[in-house]
């Protein structure tokens, strides 16, 4: 679907000449003359304006009423006024109307300090109001869900968070009720505002009438820091700025990316800090003994992980996932093919792919980004539910939709590998338009069928002719965050690095995939597993408000890795939580970082690498993976060797 | 109760001060991913659908839709509106959002029989608002009455005037209240002299 | 007196059937439009200079051309919402003579190219929406609405769509958003309905009036039509008459006709031993004129010219039985209680209006309140997005402007009788002020 290509026109404000891209809208066009027009309701964010609350009122020559700045397109040779005297009189007014029944409780309220009300009172308010009769009240705050209150004096119902409820998240949950003055931010009936991205209307709301039950009164925002990161809980990897007061995340908000999240996060994102901050954590080395997981020094703990290793050998598998970064991966690869010999490394808990397949599948030309999904004719969701395994690739597919007419084909491996059903579905596809991109999941490839269906994905895409095509292609969803990132690290049982050739890289061939792995622990051919930041017998995250989404870490097989791991000698594991299978079978468990705390670098499903970049100290004893692996790379080393 | 001094906002819902009961399920579409989908008498249903076939979007058919749930259950209860939702298949909040914009729409039990007695200028010029407070006192607090003070109802030249069940009278008198409410409570025509729809035009080129 | 188009024997029993309708040559308009092609249509229409009866006046024919040609779905919307205070014309046409708006509707179809149209009525008309319904039905059953209407290729569907009770649904774009099953809230203009309406596609939109004179447009020729009335405003108009007059109702009379002749010509003026104080001449939106603008013709364009509108054509008079304050607090009152909510200057601006009349009316106001309600008024006009904010401010301003003195005498005589004032306490605004000096004047106080 052809793409705005915005041509630069030249416009008159405030006597100068400001070049700006035809047709953005006049607040938007300003900005490139380095003046600020006032907005309530605008947010280019939840679709066309609506002009709502009057306050971003400019005089444009040769129209005789003021018009509103944020819904009128710049057009060259236009000259507008944002400081005559007509605008400032309306400007003032429309802060006078505003304040009229809002309650100036800004000493205590959470937005206080980052209110846009706030700021523009200052700045384009008269500084006085002519209001004397008494302001309305009301009980408050109210809790509109178990994440989010509602302050409904200070709405001044710039209808922001009920668009975004409509035409964003497309649940249609949060609604204006009643007329005029009366007209308030609500529910149906007393039900709770409860949505995979319900956070973001805190976000979005310009006054404190919407806040964080977490936030509330825990900082202002002189107390605090603001630490940019990348939020590793799902294959997203949505841009994140962490709100940090004395050493804890206090706040997760949106650090705009629209190549990625496009300024929003899912409620998961957004408030699963505190767990992370929590007592649940793994904040000190524990080892196993009389059955029990028991805090001890990293010494004595590095010594049993050791020791466990230099009796496997290059008996041991390794299985790395979760949030592990390049690095870690990297270093966990270098640990087990070259300190210890043994070629059984995995990332992908589902299972291995060959390794001509994992290259057709990295072919640059049949790389498909995440805003393609926006833009495409049709995009195919083979395998896929992206709420539950991407959650804000969901909203982009909705503005896709909603907005360029985007065709939605969802489909299973069955129809993909039934003649029939893909004919079919072929047609559908090109019927939609030539740009098509698939967005399928690493599960497409799971077992016994896996490398067919991933065949037969390939094949759908030639026979599209998607490589050719720019806008089409596929995007894969990793299992798990930096599922991509590990593999391009060589976390794989059949390649290196970049996906490069073993023998290449003299490092030894044949090795068992994550299946394999678990199948000759469990006959007792391997007797070591290595856990990096992954447990294939996790059951649902223990992260708070994730209702919608899947546990990245469960692998296929449960029982197969339970006896893999009961019949294991020595279990190691970098942990954040002490899920099922490290809770039951660790020997050695090493606390992990948490993403606010990591130094590192991830790889986005469309390729992209982010940067994770320490936003907190580090809780209790926990070390960084990267220095642990390399402590026991260094113990394990000489041994290894020599054996 | 609180003791916050409320608002006299006169909203047809206390929703203002309304919390979110958390320990309620969301509201998303009943009957769609699991969530219960409510009984709809069957002659509602059909009616709904049949209005959602006359537009090109069946959205369309919301005020009617909300109209014919009114007049089997009374007002827009949430019942009322949840069976609406699962027919439209749509989320009971978009109902609701527009339930409480409209005037005619009730959000609130009241009585069977709706006065709405017009209080907007031309009839307050006529002497409405004694009108209005005339019948009120008169019907006093019988359930089966919702007397309302309406905006104009498009009838000044019958003012004041008053709408019982929609079927529009006057002018009216104070004396001509106790019938009024005689003939609503008889189920009769109510003062058939007075009913609009029997008044010749006023303009002298009108008459046949 | 004058020529009756629209009223034209409109008692005659049974007019509202299609039998009695025809046996007055009723849909012989529509069968000589659809033997026309639509520009020659659209050309009897711009002929004719119709302005729209609901309010802004705005030429028919040339809101017609304003439609895209080409064969995107077109939409047709009867805008019945009559919900302007004073107005009841619709009401009368619809009830009594519903297959002329039938047939109008259906002649402007063809000539905008139109498939689907839409009635949108006020919920309240229940007996006129009924009877609507049954005229559809027979028209629907006779083949002048539906496809293939008399056997020429223009196919029109009708739906007749009750509203539910907000003023707002009147304002085009309002009603538009209610009829797509959302709040009536108004849209940001541009797009223009014609060309981004109902559905996204272009859109007429017109009022009940407007629509019935087309057939009557078509039958004596547009610019036949033109001749009556004066240049800028032809033709007849309906005017619904109330308030403090003797003969209230519905008047058809031809545009530019002094308003003397309408008020006590037509309705009979005020009762016995009154006069006439001020008077709305197009609705409650309209500033207010006075006893001494009588004489101004009844036209569009003079009533502009006396900074005010003929808006709907309804003038409702107010006699000087009752105070200026009760006027601007109901008028006030019907905008804070319309107002969708949607901008700022609106739904703030009425409220706070409504607080300070509330408050002088109690005494408890002061003459700067004059000056904040009427600066207030300045602050709404113009800067809303639909003009119910202008519609209010309007008026209010107005009243302000021609009735000062009495509004401070009101606020003078309320603060004594709820005590404020204190002191003597005499009727009459130097009175008043004068008590207003003493209250609280310490020993000269005591003095007096
Ligand atoms: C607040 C408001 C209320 C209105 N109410 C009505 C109405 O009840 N009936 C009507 O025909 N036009 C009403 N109008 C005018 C319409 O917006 C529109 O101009 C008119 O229906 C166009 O039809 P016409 O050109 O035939 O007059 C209203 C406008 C505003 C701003
Ligand atoms: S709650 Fe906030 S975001 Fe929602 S309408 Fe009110 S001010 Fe706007
Ligand atoms: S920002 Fe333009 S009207 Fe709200």
């Amino acid at each position: 679907m052809p793409r705005p290509a915005p041509r630069t026109i030249t416009f008159t404000i405030d006597g100068l000449e400001v070049q700006a891209p035809e047709n953005s809208m006049l607040v938007d066009a300003a900005k490139h003359g380095d003046i600020e027009i006032p907005v309530f309701c605008y947010e280019p964010k939840l679709g066309n304006p609506v002009g709502a609350c009057r306050m971003c009122l400019v005089e444009i020559e040769g129209i005789p009423k003021l018009q509103t700045g944020c819904s009128t397109p710049v057009k060259d040779g236009m000259v507008v006024h944002t400081q005559s005297e007509r605008v400032k009189v309306a400007q003032n007014s429309v802060v006078e109307f505003l304040l009229i029944n809002h309650p100036l409780d800004c000493p205590v309220c959470d937005k206080g300090g980052e209110c846009p009300l706030q700021d523009i009172t200052f700045g384009w308010g008269r500084g006085i109001s002519r209001y004397v009769d008494p302001k309305r009240h009301f009980v408050k705050p109210l809790a509109l869900s178990p994440l989010i209150a509602i302050d409904r004096e200070r709405c001044i119902l710039c209808y922001r968070c009920v668009r975004f409820s409509q035409e964003i998240s497309e649940d249609h949950q949060l609604v204006l009720q009643e007329r005029g003055a009366h007209s308030y931010v609500s529910t149906f009936d007393g039900h709770p505002y409860v949505a995979p991205f319900s956070g973001n209307i805190v976000e979005l709301c310009p006054v404190g009438a919407l806040t964080s039950q977490p936030y509330r009164f825990r900082a202002r925002p002189w107390d605090i820091e603001d630490a940019g990161s990348v939020c590793t809980l799902c294959p997203s990897q949505c841009n994140v700025t962490l709100t940090v007061r004395d050493e804890r995340v206090l706040r997760v908000l949106s650090r705009a990316n629209p190549e990625v999240d496009d300024g929003w996060l899912c409620d998961r994102g957004r408030f699963a800090y505190p767990a992370l901050g929590g007592d649940a954590r793994v904040t000190a080395p524990l080892v196993r003994d009389g059955g029990e997981l028991r805090p001890v020094s990293w010494e004595r703990a590095l010594e049993e992980a050791a020791a466990g290793l230099r009796r496997a050998g290059e008996r041991v598998g390794a299985l790395a996932g979760g949030g592990a970064t390049c690095e870690e991966g990297l270093l966990l690869a270098r640990l087990v093919r070259e300190v210890l010999g043994s070629p059984h490394l995995d990332s992908r808990v589902a299972g291995a792919l060959p390794l001509e397949l994992l290259r057709a599948l990295a072919e640059p030309s049949l790389q498909a980004t995440v805003s393609d999904l926006e833009f495409a004719h049709a995009v195919l969701l083979l395998d896929c539910e992206p709420v539950a395994d991407a959650a804000i690739l969901d909203l982009r597919l909705r503005k896709g939709v909603r907005r360029h007419g985007l065709r939605l084909v969802p489909a299973g491996r069955a129809q993909l590998l039934d003649q029939a059903a893909r004919a079919q579905l072929l047609d559908t596809l090109r019927a939609a338009g030539e740009e098509v991109v698939v967005l399928w999941h690493e599960r497409l490839g799971a077992g016994a069928e896996g490398e067919r269906a991933v065949r037969a994905l390939l094949d759908l895409a030639a026979t599209l002719g998607l490589a050719g095509i720019d806008g089409a292609g596929l995007l894969e969803v990793p299992a798990h965050t930096n599922g991509r990132g590990l593999r391009e690290a060589g976390v794989l049982p059949n390649a290196g690095p970049e996906l490069g050739e073993l023998d290449e890289g003299g490092l030894n061939e044949g090795g068992l995939d994550a299946q394999g792995i678990a199948t000759a622990l469990a006959a007792g051919e391997l007797s070591a597993l290595y856990l990096l930041d992954v447990d294939p017998l996790a059951g649902p995250s223990p992260l708070p408000s994730s209702e919608h989404l899947r546990s990245p870490w469960a692998a296929p097989e449960p029982e197969l890795w339970e006896r893999a791991l009961e019949r294991a000698s020595t279990v190691i594991a970098h942990a954040t939580f002490l899920t099922e299978g490290v809770r039951a079978h660790a020997n050695v468990v090493f606390p992990a970082l948490a993403y606010a705390e990591k130094e590192g670098t991830v790889v986005h499903p469309d390729g992209r690498v982010q940067r994770l970049r320490p936003g907190v100290a580090r809780p209790g004893e926990t070390r960084d993976e990267r220095r642990v692996l390399d402590e026991l790379t260094a113990m394990v080393a000489p041994v290894a060797v020599g054996s | 109760m609180s003791s916050v001094p409320r608002f006299q906002h006169g909203s047809r819902v206390p929703g203002w001060d309304m919390a979110a009961d958390l320990d309620k399920d969301p509201a998303t579409i009943p009957g769609v991913g699991g969530s219960p989908s409510p009984e709809v008498p069957e002659g509602l249903r059909a009616d709904i659908e049949a209005h959602m076939a006359l537009y090109p979007d069946p959205r369309s058919a919301i005020l009617p839709a909300l109209e014919a749930a009114q007049r089997v259950h009374g007002w827009c209860s949430p019942e009322a509106i949840d069976q609406v939702a699962s027919v439209m298949r749509l989320t009971p909040a978009e109902l609701v959002a527009v339930a409480t914009f409209y005037d005619m729409l009730e959000t609130t039990p009241v009585g069977r029989h709706s006065v709405y007695v017009c209080t907007n200028i031309s009839c307050s010029l006529c002497g409405a608002d004694e009108l209005y407070e005339a019948v009120r006192a008169a019907a006093g607090d019988d359930p089966e009455f919702n007397v309302r003070s309406f905006e104009c109802l498009g009838a000044c030249d019958i003012a004041p005037m008053a709408s019982v069940d929609g079927a529009y009278v006057g002018p009216l008198t104070l004396a001509d209240v106790p019938t009024l409410l005689e003939d609503i409570r008889a189920g009769r025509e109510v003062l058939p002299e007075k009913q609009l729809a029997r008044r010749p035009c006023a303009d002298p080129g009108a008459g046949s | 007196m004058t020529t009756t188009l629209l009223f034209d024997r409109i008692d005659e029993p049974g007019l509202h059937t299609l039998e009695v309708y025809r046996r007055r040559g009723g849909y012989e308009a529509l069968r000589k439009a659809l033997a026309m092609p639509p520009e020659a249509v659209l050309h009897e229409l711009e002929a004719s200079a119709l302005r729209g009866r609901g309010g802004a006046g705005f030429q028919m024919g040339k809101k017609v051309s304003f439609l895209p040609k080409g064969g995107m779905d077109k939409y047709l919307v009867c805008n019945a919402d009559e919900s302007e205070p004073g107005t009841f014309k619709d009401r009368e046409l619809m009830q009594k003579c519903p297959h002329m708006l039938l047939e109008g509707i259906v002649i402007a179809a063809h000539a905008a190219g139109a498939t689907r149209s839409f009635i949108y009525i006020r919920g309240e008309y229940v007996l006129q929406a009924d009877i609507l319904d049954a005229a559809l039905a027979e028209a629907r059953a006779a083949g002048f609405v539906g496809e293939q209407i008399l056997g020429s290729d223009t196919s029109l569907s009708l739906v007749v769509h009750r509203g539910a009770g907000a003023y707002i649904c009147g304002e085009e774009t309002g009603l538009l958003d209610s009829l797509e099953g959302k709040r009536g809230n108004p849209r940001l203009k541009p797009p223009f309905p014609a060309n981004q309406g109902l559905y996204q596609g272009p859109t007429l939109i017109n009022n009940v009036e407007t629509l019935c004179t087309v057939p009557t447009i078509v039958t004596m020729g547009g610019s036949e039509y033109a001749k009556l009335g004066v240049e800028t405003s032809t033709g007849t108009k309906l005017v619904s008459v109330s308030g403090h007059v003797q003969r209230p109702g519905n008047y058809e009379i031809e545009l530019g006709i002094p308003s003397r002749e309408i008020i006590y010509g037509l309705a009979g003026g005020p009762p016995e031993g009154r006069r006439v104080k001020c008077w709305f001449p197009g609705g409650s939106s309209s500033p207010v004129l006075t006893g001494e603008d009588l004489d101004i013709p009844y036209d569009f364009d003079s009533m502009a010219k006396a900074g005010t509108m003929l808006g709907s054509g309804a003038i409702i008079v107010v006699d000087d039985s009752t105070p200026i304050l009760d006027v601007a607090l109901k008028v006030a009152k019907f905008y804070r209680h319309e107002s969708c909510g949607k901008c700022t200057p609106c739904r703030e601006g009425t409220s706070w209006t409504v607080t300070m009349l509330e408050r002088i009316d109690a005494g408890e106001a002061t003459p700067m309140d004059l000056e904040i309600m009427a600066s207030v008024q300045e602050h709404i006009m113009g800067n809303c997005l639909c003009v119910l904010g202008d519609a209010m401010a309007m008026p209010i301003g107005s009243m302000i402007a021609k009735f000062r003195p009495e509004l401070e005498a009101h606020m003078a005589t309320a603060r004594i009788r709820s005590g404020v004032g204190g002191g003597a306490a005499t009727e009459g605004v130097l009175a008043a002020q004068g008590a207003l000096v003493g209250a609280g004047a310490g020993p000269h106080g005591e003095a007096h």
